[in-house]
């Protein structure tokens, strides 16, 4: 009897653990078999990295929290950070007044930000309104949003646009990149809103049981609202900070990055049917999926390979997720 | 209580607004637009005009290229090539002496003296940035970002679309003895010596 409660205690304990346990693993071996992996440059460059994809994971968790889905977090990031860079760059041309609108840096940026919370707020508002699956919602949204995006760019990337733009997604404070600390300041509000807010016992409790949380008197339509825009809002900061990265903001960017993010939540243990996870163990996949693309690339294996490993990585985790479940 | 709340939420966006835009007239921001931005196409034609033209004389010849590639390729792409980064692909500058044994549709294909290998020259669709890179010369770090220093690269392909190509393609004959010096791109860890396809930066036709 002690036995199989103790043998359930280790399996707990290996459950609560099994993405930092993975994670170790994965850095042991690549170390291993790459000599440039545990360098100070390469350890920057996938934290760079991994920080978009945190941004937009963080968002996603709470949308996944609430039993939803997000499929346009990576056109919104494109949006948003076309609009960034556009604003930027070009700002607003009205010939009939001769008069130019320009957009310093921390208004293109705000309008960024304000157009991501608006396309998630659209996405909360068709999802409650109009009772669409949050997987069609959201990806009508996807393809409105890379439509905007190429009618805004033209087609074109948005570049030059500044070194105190670009110091944003390139620089350095206190010795840590500049998104490590955009990103960790956004996983330390969202931690604080999952464990220390009303909003984050909703958000639990919707996705755990919608009807009870309806009875117990949660107002779903709101909450589900608040966190597509959250969602929104938080892919615009990761475009911003891509467009910042790479000094363009280019119109195919954030292709795929949904799935990243989706993967980043399931790897961290956020069960896909809601109610059960965590914003650290959505960092945690966020970072296992960043470490695994690094040592994939250093391992030189095959672009098309690293898409067939990542698909299994992310097979393996819901097949121990629906494991844990059970138990 | 309300009314102090819209009060605040007024000023707080005055301020913002008051930060994030500013007004000017439209002539004037279109005046410095055309003095301050990057010309690649000027900047590609001074390359080409001074830094490459003195320096094509260091090309490698193709025929002892792919002889020292096919014997020692880790020495060989350390010593003759040139790249941007870490990756595979990397520039070679070479030149080479031979019969032209075929034309075709999108390029031509020589036989350099001495060599049985025949080597593609490229005389349809000149693209990537082999040229800028062949050297060695330009650096990234002079330019503020990527898409001006891809734009030197379209602007170099340009020159030889519309500078070299034309009258070459025009007295091309199979059979033709020609000189010729231009770039290469090749895969360190994929070494195809099957297809070498060159960017000719200056041909001449011998015979």
């Amino acid at each position: 009897m002690e036995t199989a409660i103790n043998r359930k205690k280790y399996r707990q304990t290996i459950s609560r653990f099994q993405s930092l346990i993975a994670l170790f693993i994965l850095c042991f071996v690549i170390s291993l078999l790459s000599d440039k992996f545990l360098t100070a440059t390469n350890i920057w460059n996938v934290m760079r990295q991994i920080s978009v994809n945190i941004c937009i994971s963080v968002g996603m968790t709470l949308v996944v929290l609430t039993a939803g889905i997000d499929l346009s977090v990576g056109s919104i990031l494109a949006l948003c950070g076309a609009i960034t860079a556009g604003l930027l760059k070009n700002g607003i041309e009205i010939p009939s007044h001769n008069l130019y609108i320009g957009f310093t840096i921390f208004g293109a940026i705000i309008t960024g930000l304000l157009g991501g919370s608006l396309l998630g707020w659209f996405n909360g508002w068709a999802i409650t309104k109009f009772k669409v699956p949050p997987f069609a919602a959201t990806l009508a949204m996807l393809t409105i949003a890379r439509g905007l995006t190429m009618l805004w760019t033209k087609g074109f990337p948005i570049s030059n646009l500044g070194e105190k733009f670009a110091s944003l997604g390139t620089g350095w404070f206190l010795g840590i990149p500049s998104p490590v600390w955009i990103s960790g300041i956004i996983v330390f509000i969202a931690i604080i809103i999952t464990n220390k807010t009303k909003l984050g016992r909703y958000i639990y409790a919707i996705g755990g049981n919608e009807s009870a949380a309806t009875l117990s008197g949660i107002n779903i339509k709101k909450i589900k609202i608040a966190v597509y825009t959250i969602a929104g809002a938080l892919a615009a900061v990761g475009g911003i900070l891509v467009t910042s990265r790479l000094d363009a903001a280019q119109p195919n960017a954030g292709t795929g990055y949904e799935l990243d993010s989706i993967a980043a939540v399931v790897i961290g243990g956020t069960s896909l049917s809601g109610g059960r996870g965590s914003v650290m163990g959505t960092v945690l996949g966020a970072v296992i999926i960043g470490v695994l693309n690094n040592g994939l690339v250093l391992l030189n294996v095959s672009p098309f390979w690293q898409q067939v490993v990542k698909g299994f990585v992310i097979l393996i985790a819901v097949v121990i997720d629906k494991a844990n479940a059970k138990e | 209580m309300k009314i102090a709340k819209y009060i605040i939420s007024i000023v707080v966006m005055i301020v913002v607004a008051y930060n994030a835009v500013f007004f000017k007239k439209l002539d004037e921001v279109k005046a410095s637009r055309t003095t301050t931005a990057f010309n690649a196409a000027q900047y590609a034609q001074t390359f080409w005009n001074t830094k490459l033209a003195a320096n094509l004389d260091k090309a490698t010849d193709i025929t002892k290229l792919l002889t020292m590639l096919s014997k020692d390729p880790a020495k060989t792409f350390e010593t003759y090539s040139h790249a941007l980064g870490i990756g595979n692909l990397r520039c070679f500058l070479v030149k080479g002496k031979g019969v032209i044994a075929s034309i075709n549709e999108d390029d031509i294909s020589v036989l350099p003296d001495s060599s049985k290998q025949a080597v593609t020259l490229a005389t349809e669709y000149i693209f990537g940035n082999a040229v800028r890179d062949a050297t060695g010369l330009i650096n990234i770090n002079e330019f503020t970002n990527t898409m001006d220093f891809n734009n030197v690269s379209a602007e170099l392909n340009k020159i030889i679309r519309q500078n070299v190509l034309p009258s070459f393609k025009q007295q091309a004959k199979k059979g033709s003895v020609i000189e010729f010096i231009g770039a290469v791109e090749l895969n360190k860890e994929h070494l195809d010596f099957s297809h070498v396809e060159i960017v000719p930066m200056k041909i001449e036709i011998d015979e």
